[in-house]
Protein backbone atom coordinates (compact mmCIF):
# COMPACT_ATOMS: atom_id res chain seq x y z
CA UNK A 1 0.00 0.00 0.00
CA UNK A 2 1.05 3.30 -0.76
CA UNK A 3 -1.42 5.67 -0.84
CA UNK A 4 -1.10 8.56 2.22
CA UNK A 5 -3.90 8.19 4.89
CA UNK A 6 -4.13 12.12 4.72
CA UNK A 7 -5.61 11.38 0.69
CA UNK A 8 -8.57 8.84 2.47
CA UNK A 9 -11.69 10.02 2.64
CA UNK A 10 -15.08 10.76 0.69
CA UNK A 11 -14.55 14.31 0.28
CA UNK A 12 -11.25 13.74 -1.51
CA UNK A 13 -12.00 10.40 -3.38
CA UNK A 14 -11.63 10.88 -6.93
CA UNK A 15 -14.80 10.25 -9.23
CA UNK A 16 -14.35 6.19 -9.45
CA UNK A 17 -16.46 3.62 -9.55
CA UNK A 18 -17.88 2.58 -5.69
CA UNK A 19 -17.19 -1.14 -6.62
CA UNK A 20 -14.25 -2.21 -7.81
CA UNK A 21 -13.99 -4.75 -10.36
CA UNK A 22 -13.10 -8.32 -9.89
CA UNK A 23 -8.81 -9.02 -9.57
CA UNK A 24 -8.13 -12.80 -10.23
CA UNK A 25 -7.36 -14.80 -7.54
CA UNK A 26 -8.10 -12.19 -4.89
CA UNK A 27 -11.52 -11.18 -3.11
CA UNK A 28 -11.61 -7.47 -2.59
CA UNK A 29 -11.78 -6.32 0.99
CA UNK A 30 -11.79 -3.16 1.49
CA UNK A 31 -10.89 0.36 0.38
CA UNK A 32 -7.79 1.71 2.32
CA UNK A 33 -6.41 4.67 -0.43
CA UNK A 34 -6.80 6.83 -2.81
CA UNK A 35 -4.51 9.24 -5.11
CA UNK A 36 -4.54 11.20 -7.62
CA UNK A 37 -4.66 8.08 -9.82
CA UNK A 38 -6.55 5.12 -8.37
CA UNK A 39 -7.64 3.73 -5.55
CA UNK A 40 -5.93 1.07 -3.58
CA UNK A 41 -7.94 -1.91 -1.99
CA UNK A 42 -6.95 -4.55 0.86
CA UNK A 43 -7.66 -8.25 -0.50
CA UNK A 44 -7.47 -11.91 0.24
CA UNK A 45 -5.40 -14.10 -2.08
CA UNK A 46 -7.09 -17.09 -2.72
CA UNK A 47 -4.27 -19.25 -0.45
CA UNK A 48 -5.38 -16.77 2.16
CA UNK A 49 -2.54 -14.05 2.18
CA UNK A 50 -3.50 -10.60 2.21
CA UNK A 51 -2.23 -8.30 -0.21
CA UNK A 52 -2.76 -4.35 -1.64
CA UNK A 53 -4.29 -3.68 -4.76
CA UNK A 54 -4.14 -0.41 -6.58
CA UNK A 55 -6.72 0.03 -9.61
CA UNK A 56 -6.39 2.11 -11.81
CA UNK A 57 -9.21 3.24 -14.25
CA UNK A 58 -8.00 4.44 -17.61
CA UNK A 59 -10.81 6.19 -18.63
CA UNK A 60 -11.37 8.34 -15.62
CA UNK A 61 -12.11 12.05 -16.91
CA UNK A 62 -9.30 13.96 -17.30
CA UNK A 63 -6.86 11.40 -15.72
CA UNK A 64 -6.20 9.53 -19.20
CA UNK A 65 -2.82 10.92 -19.20
CA UNK A 66 -2.21 10.45 -15.72
CA UNK A 67 -3.46 6.54 -15.96
CA UNK A 68 -1.19 6.14 -18.99
CA UNK A 69 1.74 7.05 -17.71
CA UNK A 70 1.71 5.15 -14.32
CA UNK A 71 0.80 2.11 -16.60
CA UNK A 72 3.81 2.45 -17.96
CA UNK A 73 5.38 2.99 -15.08
CA UNK A 74 4.31 -0.60 -13.88
CA UNK A 75 5.50 -2.20 -16.88
CA UNK A 76 9.40 -0.86 -16.45
CA UNK A 77 8.86 -1.27 -12.92
CA UNK A 78 7.44 -4.71 -11.97
CA UNK A 79 10.51 -6.60 -13.70
CA UNK A 80 12.76 -5.35 -11.03
CA UNK A 81 10.64 -4.82 -8.03
CA UNK A 82 11.15 -7.89 -6.45
CA UNK A 83 15.22 -7.47 -7.08
CA UNK A 84 15.50 -5.49 -3.76
CA UNK A 85 14.39 -5.80 -0.36
CA UNK A 86 14.01 -2.09 -0.15
CA UNK A 87 11.36 -1.84 -3.23
CA UNK A 88 7.93 -2.97 -2.99
CA UNK A 89 7.26 -6.31 -4.47
CA UNK A 90 5.08 -5.92 -7.45
CA UNK A 91 3.70 -9.35 -7.34
CA UNK A 92 1.10 -10.05 -10.25
CA UNK A 93 -0.22 -6.98 -12.86
CA UNK A 94 -3.03 -7.07 -15.35
CA UNK A 95 -6.30 -5.11 -16.90
CA UNK A 96 -5.89 -2.84 -20.58
CA UNK A 97 -7.29 -0.82 -22.46
CA UNK A 98 -10.06 -3.28 -23.15
CA UNK A 99 -11.42 -3.56 -19.64
CA UNK A 100 -10.60 0.16 -18.81
CA UNK A 101 -8.67 -0.28 -15.98
CA UNK A 102 -5.44 -2.04 -15.01
CA UNK A 103 -4.44 -3.16 -11.72
CA UNK A 104 -1.29 -4.28 -9.52
CA UNK A 105 -0.96 -6.35 -6.62
CA UNK A 106 1.70 -5.63 -3.82
CA UNK A 107 2.92 -6.91 -0.66
CA UNK A 108 1.09 -5.54 1.77
CA UNK A 109 2.14 -2.99 4.14
CA UNK A 110 2.75 -3.70 8.12
CA UNK A 111 -0.58 -2.86 10.41
CA UNK A 112 0.29 0.66 11.67
CA UNK A 113 -1.20 -0.52 15.11
CA UNK A 114 2.05 -2.36 15.56
CA UNK A 115 1.74 -4.88 17.97
CA UNK A 116 -1.93 -5.69 17.91
CA UNK A 117 -3.39 -8.64 15.78
CA UNK A 118 -3.76 -8.37 11.99
CA UNK A 119 -7.68 -7.38 11.70
CA UNK A 120 -9.05 -6.78 7.95
CA UNK A 121 -11.66 -4.31 9.45
CA UNK A 122 -9.43 -2.15 11.25
CA UNK A 123 -5.84 -2.67 9.02
CA UNK A 124 -4.26 0.64 8.04
CA UNK A 125 -0.72 0.38 6.76
CA UNK A 126 1.78 1.45 8.46
CA UNK A 127 4.05 4.08 6.32
CA UNK A 128 6.76 6.74 7.53
CA UNK A 129 4.62 9.62 7.65
CA UNK A 130 2.45 7.66 9.73
CA UNK A 131 5.43 6.86 12.25
CA UNK A 132 6.72 10.71 12.23
CA UNK A 133 3.23 11.60 12.76
CA UNK A 134 3.14 9.65 15.94
CA UNK A 135 5.93 9.91 17.44
CA UNK A 136 7.83 13.43 16.32
CA UNK A 137 11.06 13.47 15.20
CA UNK A 138 12.81 10.06 14.98
CA UNK A 139 16.20 9.17 16.78
CA UNK A 140 19.17 9.65 14.70
CA UNK A 141 20.30 5.87 14.70
CA UNK A 142 16.34 4.97 13.14
CA UNK A 143 17.18 7.77 10.75
CA UNK A 144 20.60 6.33 9.54
CA UNK A 145 18.99 2.88 9.37
CA UNK A 146 16.06 4.26 7.39
CA UNK A 147 17.78 6.43 5.32
CA UNK A 148 20.61 4.17 4.41
CA UNK A 149 18.02 1.35 3.30
CA UNK A 150 16.49 3.29 0.92
CA UNK A 151 18.89 4.66 -0.21
CA UNK A 152 20.47 1.54 -1.32
CA UNK A 153 16.90 0.70 -2.96
CA UNK A 154 16.99 3.84 -5.26
CA UNK A 155 20.60 3.32 -5.88
CA UNK A 156 19.50 0.26 -7.36
CA UNK A 157 16.10 1.79 -9.06
CA UNK A 158 18.99 4.21 -10.77
CA UNK A 159 21.12 1.41 -12.00
CA UNK A 160 17.96 -0.03 -13.84
CA UNK A 161 18.04 3.56 -15.76
CA UNK A 162 14.40 4.52 -13.09
CA UNK A 163 13.85 7.12 -11.34
CA UNK A 164 10.82 7.12 -8.75
CA UNK A 165 9.93 10.80 -8.99
CA UNK A 166 7.81 10.83 -6.18
CA UNK A 167 9.60 10.03 -2.82
CA UNK A 168 8.24 10.98 0.69
CA UNK A 169 7.56 9.52 3.68
CA UNK A 170 3.82 8.63 2.76
CA UNK A 171 5.53 6.29 -0.20
CA UNK A 172 7.86 4.73 2.16
CA UNK A 173 6.12 1.23 3.89
CA UNK A 174 7.17 -0.94 6.04
CA UNK A 175 7.00 -4.85 5.54
CA UNK A 176 7.58 -6.89 8.39
CA UNK A 177 9.89 -3.66 9.92
CA UNK A 178 11.87 -2.78 6.81
CA UNK A 179 11.55 0.08 5.14
CA UNK A 180 10.52 0.04 1.39
CA UNK A 181 10.04 2.34 -1.37
CA UNK A 182 6.26 1.95 -2.86
CA UNK A 183 3.86 4.33 -4.65
CA UNK A 184 5.56 3.79 -8.69
CA UNK A 185 3.21 5.31 -10.15
CA UNK A 186 5.48 8.15 -10.94
CA UNK A 187 8.79 5.62 -11.88
CA UNK A 188 10.02 6.12 -15.41
CA UNK A 189 13.08 6.01 -17.25
CA UNK A 190 16.00 8.23 -16.72
CA UNK A 191 15.30 10.41 -19.84
CA UNK A 192 17.06 13.93 -18.33
CA UNK A 193 13.73 15.64 -19.05
CA UNK A 194 12.89 18.14 -16.34
CA UNK A 195 9.67 17.75 -15.14
CA UNK A 196 6.96 19.01 -11.92
CA UNK A 197 5.74 15.60 -11.15
CA UNK A 198 5.89 14.42 -7.61
CA UNK A 199 4.71 16.63 -4.66
CA UNK A 200 5.46 19.90 -3.12
CA UNK A 201 8.17 20.29 -0.57
CA UNK A 202 9.90 17.32 -1.70
CA UNK A 203 10.84 18.48 -5.60
CA UNK A 204 14.10 20.33 -5.99
CA UNK A 205 14.35 23.84 -7.46
CA UNK A 206 15.58 22.34 -10.59
CA UNK A 207 12.27 20.04 -11.26
CA UNK A 208 11.77 16.46 -11.25
CA UNK A 209 13.11 13.83 -13.59
CA UNK A 210 16.68 12.80 -12.97
CA UNK A 211 18.38 10.97 -10.25
CA UNK A 212 19.88 13.64 -8.52
CA UNK A 213 16.03 15.26 -7.82
CA UNK A 214 15.09 11.45 -6.27
CA UNK A 215 18.28 12.48 -3.94
CA UNK A 216 17.13 15.75 -3.02
CA UNK A 217 13.59 14.24 -2.44
CA UNK A 218 15.23 11.38 0.03
CA UNK A 219 17.67 14.26 1.83
CA UNK A 220 13.64 15.94 2.51
CA UNK A 221 13.06 12.79 4.31
CA UNK A 222 15.54 12.38 5.95
CA UNK A 223 14.81 16.12 7.40
CA UNK A 224 11.15 14.95 8.20
CA UNK A 225 12.61 12.16 9.75
CA UNK A 226 14.80 14.10 12.13
CA UNK A 227 13.45 17.28 12.62
CA UNK A 228 9.91 16.03 13.18
CA UNK A 229 9.40 19.54 11.23
CA UNK A 230 7.09 19.18 7.32
CA UNK A 231 9.86 19.25 3.86
CA UNK A 232 8.21 23.32 3.58
CA UNK A 233 10.25 24.27 6.68
CA UNK A 234 13.56 23.50 5.36
CA UNK A 235 15.91 24.15 6.56
CA UNK A 236 14.48 25.69 9.87
CA UNK A 237 15.70 23.57 12.84
CA UNK A 238 13.43 21.65 15.50
CA UNK A 239 11.56 24.02 17.79
CA UNK A 240 13.19 22.51 20.73
CA UNK A 241 16.31 22.48 19.82
CA UNK A 242 18.92 21.94 22.78
CA UNK A 243 21.91 20.33 23.70
CA UNK A 244 20.57 16.67 24.53
CA UNK A 245 23.19 13.86 23.16
CA UNK A 246 20.63 13.53 20.59
CA UNK A 247 20.41 17.11 19.42
CA UNK A 248 24.56 17.18 19.50
CA UNK A 249 23.73 14.38 16.48
CA UNK A 250 21.19 16.07 14.93
CA UNK A 251 23.81 18.56 14.29
CA UNK A 252 26.00 16.68 12.56
CA UNK A 253 23.47 14.52 10.92
CA UNK A 254 22.34 17.92 9.92
CA UNK A 255 25.24 18.24 7.57
CA UNK A 256 24.15 15.17 5.74
CA UNK A 257 20.91 16.63 4.63
CA UNK A 258 22.65 20.08 3.84
CA UNK A 259 24.84 18.28 0.87
CA UNK A 260 21.70 16.16 -0.11
CA UNK A 261 19.37 18.88 -0.45
CA UNK A 262 21.50 21.79 -2.18
CA UNK A 263 20.00 24.01 -4.20
CA UNK A 264 22.60 23.41 -7.01
CA UNK A 265 22.49 19.55 -8.32
CA UNK A 266 26.49 19.06 -8.94
CA UNK A 267 27.01 20.05 -5.46
CA UNK A 268 24.72 17.30 -3.78
CA UNK A 269 25.99 13.22 -3.11
CA UNK A 270 26.80 12.21 -6.91
CA UNK A 271 24.79 8.92 -6.42
CA UNK A 272 22.40 7.02 -3.88
CA UNK A 273 25.30 4.99 -3.05
CA UNK A 274 27.78 8.23 -2.00
CA UNK A 275 24.92 9.04 0.18
CA UNK A 276 24.17 5.54 1.79
CA UNK A 277 28.44 5.77 2.32
CA UNK A 278 27.48 8.67 3.78
CA UNK A 279 24.87 7.68 6.33
CA UNK A 280 26.87 4.43 7.12
CA UNK A 281 30.19 6.78 7.27
CA UNK A 282 28.26 8.94 9.84
CA UNK A 283 26.94 5.54 11.97
CA UNK A 284 30.76 4.06 12.29
CA UNK A 285 32.29 7.53 13.23
CA UNK A 286 29.42 8.17 15.50
CA UNK A 287 29.82 5.13 17.71
CA UNK A 288 33.51 5.53 17.41
CA UNK A 289 33.23 9.08 19.20
CA UNK A 290 30.81 7.67 21.32
CA UNK A 291 33.63 5.03 22.17
CA UNK A 292 36.18 7.55 22.90
CA UNK A 293 34.53 10.49 24.34
CA UNK A 294 33.55 7.47 27.00
CA UNK A 295 30.10 7.59 26.41
CA UNK A 296 29.91 3.88 27.16
CA UNK A 297 30.75 3.56 30.54
CA UNK A 298 31.50 -0.33 30.28
CA UNK A 299 33.98 -0.17 27.06
CA UNK A 300 36.13 2.46 29.84
CA UNK A 301 35.85 -0.83 32.18
CA UNK A 302 37.21 -3.43 29.50
CA UNK A 303 39.72 -0.92 28.65
CA UNK A 304 41.25 -0.85 31.91
CA UNK A 305 41.37 -4.33 32.31
CA UNK A 306 43.25 -4.87 29.15
CA UNK A 307 45.54 -2.42 30.29
CA UNK A 308 45.94 -4.34 33.88
CA UNK A 309 46.33 -7.25 31.86
CA UNK A 310 49.20 -5.82 29.69
CA UNK A 311 50.95 -4.56 32.61
CA UNK A 312 51.11 -7.88 34.24
CA UNK A 313 52.15 -9.51 31.04
CA UNK A 314 54.95 -7.07 30.96
CA UNK A 315 56.18 -7.45 34.90
CA UNK A 316 56.04 -11.18 34.05
CA UNK A 317 58.49 -10.72 31.23
CA UNK A 318 60.94 -8.42 32.93
CA UNK A 319 61.56 -10.53 36.15
CA UNK A 320 61.74 -13.44 33.82
CA UNK A 321 64.77 -12.33 32.06
CA UNK A 322 66.41 -10.91 35.47
CA UNK A 323 65.87 -14.53 36.36
CA UNK A 324 67.50 -15.30 33.77
CA UNK A 325 70.28 -13.41 33.55
CA UNK A 326 71.04 -14.46 37.24
CA UNK A 327 70.78 -18.23 36.34
CA UNK A 328 72.89 -17.34 33.73
CA UNK A 329 75.64 -15.91 36.44
CA UNK B 1 3.99 23.17 -9.85
CA UNK B 2 5.73 25.92 -8.23
CA UNK B 3 9.68 25.60 -7.43
CA UNK B 4 10.63 27.13 -3.75
CA UNK B 5 11.25 30.13 -4.68
CA UNK B 6 9.66 33.96 -3.79
CA UNK B 7 6.59 33.32 -6.09
CA UNK B 8 5.69 30.43 -3.10
CA UNK B 9 4.69 34.45 -1.65
CA UNK B 10 3.60 36.30 -4.03
CA UNK B 11 3.70 40.34 -3.95
CA UNK B 12 1.01 41.70 -2.49
CA UNK B 13 -0.07 44.28 -5.15
CA UNK B 14 0.30 41.17 -7.70
CA UNK B 15 -1.61 39.01 -4.82
CA UNK B 16 -4.54 41.72 -4.71
CA UNK B 17 -5.19 41.77 -8.35
CA UNK B 18 -5.33 37.91 -8.88
CA UNK B 19 -8.43 38.51 -5.72
CA UNK B 20 -10.38 39.90 -7.93
CA UNK B 21 -10.92 37.01 -9.39
CA UNK B 22 -13.46 34.47 -6.72
CA UNK B 23 -12.20 31.91 -8.79
CA UNK B 24 -8.67 31.46 -8.64
CA UNK B 25 -8.72 29.49 -5.67
CA UNK B 26 -4.62 29.32 -5.97
CA UNK B 27 -4.43 32.75 -5.04
CA UNK B 28 -7.31 32.74 -2.27
CA UNK B 29 -5.43 29.67 -0.56
CA UNK B 30 -2.50 32.41 -0.61
CA UNK B 31 -3.83 35.01 0.84
CA UNK B 32 -5.88 32.93 3.66
CA UNK B 33 -2.32 31.11 4.31
CA UNK B 34 -0.67 34.81 4.39
CA UNK B 35 -3.01 36.83 6.78
CA UNK B 36 -5.32 34.18 8.60
CA UNK B 37 -2.82 34.19 11.79
CA UNK B 38 -2.41 37.94 12.06
CA UNK B 39 -6.11 38.21 11.88
CA UNK B 40 -6.86 35.21 14.52
CA UNK B 41 -3.68 36.64 16.55
CA UNK B 42 -5.43 40.28 16.40
CA UNK B 43 -8.88 39.05 17.50
CA UNK B 44 -7.49 36.99 20.23
CA UNK B 45 -5.20 39.98 21.78
CA UNK B 46 -8.29 42.37 21.54
CA UNK B 47 -10.26 40.02 24.16
CA UNK B 48 -11.99 37.38 21.79
CA UNK B 49 -12.23 33.70 22.78
CA UNK B 50 -10.92 31.51 20.38
CA UNK B 51 -14.11 30.81 19.08
CA UNK B 52 -14.97 34.40 18.61
CA UNK B 53 -11.63 35.04 16.85
CA UNK B 54 -12.06 32.08 14.29
CA UNK B 55 -15.24 33.44 13.23
CA UNK B 56 -13.16 37.41 12.95
CA UNK B 57 -10.81 35.46 10.58
CA UNK B 58 -13.67 33.82 8.44
CA UNK B 59 -15.80 37.21 8.15
CA UNK B 60 -12.96 39.20 7.46
CA UNK B 61 -12.04 36.80 4.51
CA UNK B 62 -15.61 37.03 3.65
CA UNK B 63 -15.30 40.60 3.51
CA UNK B 64 -12.19 41.16 1.90
CA UNK B 65 -13.66 38.69 -1.32
CA UNK B 66 -16.99 41.14 -1.32
CA UNK B 67 -14.92 44.25 -1.35
CA UNK B 68 -11.62 43.87 -3.18
CA UNK B 69 -12.63 44.80 -6.13
CA UNK B 70 -13.63 48.44 -4.90
CA UNK B 71 -10.11 48.36 -2.98
CA UNK B 72 -7.58 51.06 -4.78
CA UNK B 73 -4.14 51.28 -4.96
CA UNK B 74 -4.54 55.35 -4.28
CA UNK B 75 -5.46 57.20 -1.54
CA UNK B 76 -9.21 56.80 -1.60
CA UNK B 77 -9.09 53.62 0.54
CA UNK B 78 -5.70 54.03 2.02
CA UNK B 79 -3.05 51.35 2.14
CA UNK B 80 -4.39 47.58 2.27
CA UNK B 81 -2.85 47.41 4.96
CA UNK B 82 -5.45 49.76 6.74
CA UNK B 83 -8.08 49.04 4.68
CA UNK B 84 -7.50 45.65 6.27
CA UNK B 85 -6.50 46.53 9.33
CA UNK B 86 -10.21 48.69 9.56
CA UNK B 87 -12.13 45.18 8.32
CA UNK B 88 -10.78 43.56 11.54
CA UNK B 89 -11.58 46.02 13.22
CA UNK B 90 -15.04 45.78 12.87
CA UNK B 91 -15.14 42.41 13.04
CA UNK B 92 -14.20 42.47 16.44
CA UNK B 93 -16.26 44.99 17.33
CA UNK B 94 -19.52 43.23 15.65
CA UNK B 95 -18.36 39.76 17.91
CA UNK B 96 -18.74 42.20 20.89
CA UNK B 97 -21.36 43.63 20.21
CA UNK B 98 -22.66 39.83 20.18
CA UNK B 99 -21.85 39.72 23.68
CA UNK B 100 -23.33 42.32 24.78
CA UNK B 101 -26.57 41.01 22.96
CA UNK B 102 -26.21 37.48 24.55
CA UNK B 103 -25.78 38.22 27.77
CA UNK B 104 -28.81 40.06 28.50
CA UNK B 105 -32.20 39.61 27.69
CA UNK B 106 -32.36 43.45 26.85
CA UNK B 107 -29.18 44.89 24.82
CA UNK B 108 -27.04 47.13 26.75
CA UNK B 109 -27.36 51.11 26.84
CA UNK B 110 -26.12 52.82 23.74
CA UNK B 111 -23.24 54.54 25.95
CA UNK B 112 -22.26 51.00 27.69
CA UNK B 113 -22.08 49.32 23.96
CA UNK B 114 -19.84 52.34 22.89
CA UNK B 115 -17.35 51.98 25.90
CA UNK B 116 -17.09 48.25 25.26
CA UNK B 117 -16.68 48.78 21.69
CA UNK B 118 -14.28 51.72 22.27
CA UNK B 119 -12.36 49.46 24.57
CA UNK B 120 -12.21 47.11 21.80
CA UNK B 121 -11.15 49.72 19.45
CA UNK B 122 -8.73 50.65 21.47
CA UNK B 123 -7.11 47.13 22.09
CA UNK B 124 -7.23 46.52 18.69
CA UNK B 125 -5.02 49.13 17.69
CA UNK B 126 -2.66 48.95 20.16
CA UNK B 127 -2.35 44.77 19.28
CA UNK B 128 -2.76 45.75 15.38
CA UNK B 129 0.45 47.24 15.05
CA UNK B 130 2.72 44.57 17.21
CA UNK B 131 0.65 41.58 15.40
CA UNK B 132 1.49 43.54 11.59
CA UNK B 133 5.43 43.51 12.72
CA UNK B 134 5.42 40.25 13.66
CA UNK B 135 3.73 39.29 10.36
CA UNK B 136 5.95 41.13 8.37
CA UNK B 137 9.19 39.83 10.40
CA UNK B 138 7.83 36.14 9.73
CA UNK B 139 6.76 36.44 5.93
CA UNK B 140 9.99 38.52 5.47
CA UNK B 141 11.53 35.47 7.13
CA UNK B 142 9.69 32.75 5.22
CA UNK B 143 11.56 34.86 1.49
CA UNK B 144 15.01 35.19 2.59
CA UNK B 145 14.78 31.66 3.66
CA UNK B 146 14.88 30.35 0.12
CA UNK B 147 17.04 32.75 -1.23
CA UNK B 148 20.26 32.00 1.49
CA UNK B 149 22.46 29.40 1.72
CA UNK B 150 21.14 27.08 4.43
CA UNK B 151 24.16 26.62 6.87
CA UNK B 152 23.47 30.38 6.96
CA UNK B 153 19.88 30.36 7.39
CA UNK B 154 20.47 28.03 10.34
CA UNK B 155 22.93 30.19 11.69
CA UNK B 156 20.50 32.91 12.01
CA UNK B 157 18.05 31.04 13.38
CA UNK B 158 20.09 29.79 16.39
CA UNK B 159 22.00 33.21 16.84
CA UNK B 160 19.34 36.07 16.02
CA UNK B 161 16.34 34.13 16.59
CA UNK B 162 16.90 31.85 19.17
CA UNK B 163 20.04 33.62 20.89
CA UNK B 164 22.03 31.11 21.41
CA UNK B 165 25.69 31.69 22.39
CA UNK B 166 27.83 32.32 19.36
CA UNK B 167 30.31 29.57 20.45
CA UNK B 168 27.38 27.43 20.61
CA UNK B 169 26.34 28.00 17.18
CA UNK B 170 29.56 27.89 16.09
CA UNK B 171 30.49 24.06 17.07
CA UNK B 172 26.78 22.89 16.39
CA UNK B 173 27.06 23.94 12.54
CA UNK B 174 30.71 23.19 12.29
CA UNK B 175 32.05 26.49 11.28
CA UNK B 176 33.79 29.90 12.98
CA UNK B 177 32.52 32.84 15.33
CA UNK B 178 33.40 34.95 12.73
CA UNK B 179 31.34 32.94 10.31
CA UNK B 180 28.80 32.76 12.54
CA UNK B 181 28.62 36.93 13.06
CA UNK B 182 28.95 37.19 9.12
CA UNK B 183 26.12 34.94 8.29
CA UNK B 184 23.73 36.91 10.98
CA UNK B 185 24.93 40.17 9.25
CA UNK B 186 24.68 39.17 5.56
CA UNK B 187 20.78 37.84 6.59
CA UNK B 188 19.74 40.13 9.16
CA UNK B 189 20.26 42.97 6.38
CA UNK B 190 17.93 40.68 3.58
CA UNK B 191 15.33 40.50 6.23
CA UNK B 192 15.50 44.12 7.09
CA UNK B 193 15.45 45.08 3.67
CA UNK B 194 12.10 42.93 2.32
CA UNK B 195 10.32 44.24 5.49
CA UNK B 196 11.36 47.55 4.08
CA UNK B 197 9.80 46.75 0.60
CA UNK B 198 6.72 45.50 2.17
CA UNK B 199 6.21 48.39 4.24
CA UNK B 200 6.43 49.83 0.97
CA UNK B 201 4.38 48.11 -1.04
CA UNK B 202 1.46 48.14 1.88
CA UNK B 203 1.34 52.32 1.32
Amino acid sequence: MSESQDSFGPETAPPFPATPPSIPEHQIMRRIGSGGSGEVWLARHTFGAYRAVKIVPLRAAGRHQISQNEFSGILNFEPVSRLHDGLVDILQAGGGEEQGYFYYVMELADDARSGQPFMAETYWPRTLAHDIRARGRLPIGECIRLGAAIASALGFLHRQNLIHRDIKPSNIIFVNGFPKLADIGLVTEISGERGHAGTVGFIPPEGSGTAQADLYSLGKVLYEMSTGNRAENYPALPADLGTTRDDLELMQFNRIILKACRTNPRSRYDSADELMTALLSFQFNHRASRWSSGGWPWAWAIGAFGALIGAGFIIFLVWRLVWLLQRSE
Amino acid sequence: MESQTDQAIPTRYSLLSRLQNWRDNESWQDFFDTYWRLIYSVALRSGLTEAEAQEVVQETVICVAKDIHKFKRDRELGSFKGWLRNIIRWRIADQLRKRTRRSSDQPAPPEEQSEILGTAGDNCEAVWELEWKAHLLKTAIQRVKHRVKEEHFQIFDLYALREWPVNKVAKALGVSAPVVYLAKHRVGAMIKKEILAMEKGQQ
